[in-house]
């Protein structure tokens, strides 16, 4: 019997946020869980509104933020724009500033 | 009812604004029973705060929506434009773009959609698929071209 191959996967957290926190945010959440997979990321999402990302923050730990509408105040983690990231024109661009990112953070 | 229908496509609509489209396509979602009276408000007034167009690769398109509690059913308004239609762009800091396809967009449960989503978004990267709606003359080759977006 062979044995089988075994990826160790590592568990990121993001932040999604849009204008409503609804649609285009859940549109990239999918789209990151996709692609980032393929790097050896199993990604888990919060969707919310600008309005819901302070009490997010507060209630859980995420590696970063994806965004698609204007966030304004200080946060402790990294912010990416992630608009480029829905229109694919500008995707690699993303990835590679989210995979720049974890890399940072030790991930 | 399905996600995408008849009704709720439009092509080569004359527009002048993106207000005329929200109202143009909300108002068939709100005769088909889909979303409440107080939808087409609502999305208008998130666009201002939070625009939806995407600058995306060729044409350019704008994916106005609004807060699920003014929706009762989850479907998509499909138009085409005549002549393009300002947009404010997504994530911008109040640039336009002029859009030449709109979808309106009403999700109830964005979970339940997720399919979708993930069907709209590949779309969205499509320029093809983009081109190929925008040129449909008749309302069944824009729902054989989106085919893959039907659950």
């Amino acid at each position: 019997m062979t044995k089988k191959a075994t990826q160790i996967m590592t568990n990121i957290k993001i932040l999604s946020v849009c204008g409503s926190g609804v649609v285009s945010s859940s549109m990239i959440a999918e789209k990151m869980k996709d692609r980032l997979k393929e790097n050896g990321y199993r990604v888990s999402t919060v969707e919310v509104n600008p309005g819901g990302v302070e009490n997010a923050l507060n209630g859980e730990t995420f590696d970063f933020i994806a965004y698609t509408s204007p966030i304004h105040g200080k946060f402790d983690i990294p912010t990416i724009n992630a608009v480029g990231f829905l229109t694919g024109f500008g995707e690699e661009e993303f990835i590679e500033e989210v995979l720049n990112t974890l890399k940072k953070l030790g991930k | 009812m399905s996600i995408l229908t008849n009704e709720l496509i439009f092509l080569n609509v004359e527009c002048t604004s993106s207000d005329d489209v929200i109202k143009l396509l909300g108002n068939e979602m709100k005769k088909c029973g889909l979303v409440k009276d107080t939808y087409i408000d609502a999305v208008i007034a998130r666009e201002i705060k939070y625009p939806t167009g995407l600058p995306t690769d060729g044409i350019k398109v704008a994916i106005p929506h609004t807060d699920n509690i003014h929706v009762l059913k989850s479907a998509i308004g499909i138009a085409t434009l005549k002549k393009p239609v300002e947009f404010g762009i997504m994530g911008g800091d109040g640039e336009k773009l002029e859009a030449e396809i709109v979808f309106l967009l009403a999700i109830q449960d964005p979970k339940l959609q997720l399919e979708f989503l993930r069907k709209m978004t590949s779309l969205l990267c499509n320029g093809e698929l983009l081109l190929g709606i925008k040129n449909s003359t008749t309302n069944e080759e824009i729902i054989s071209l989106l085919s893959m977006l039907q659950n």
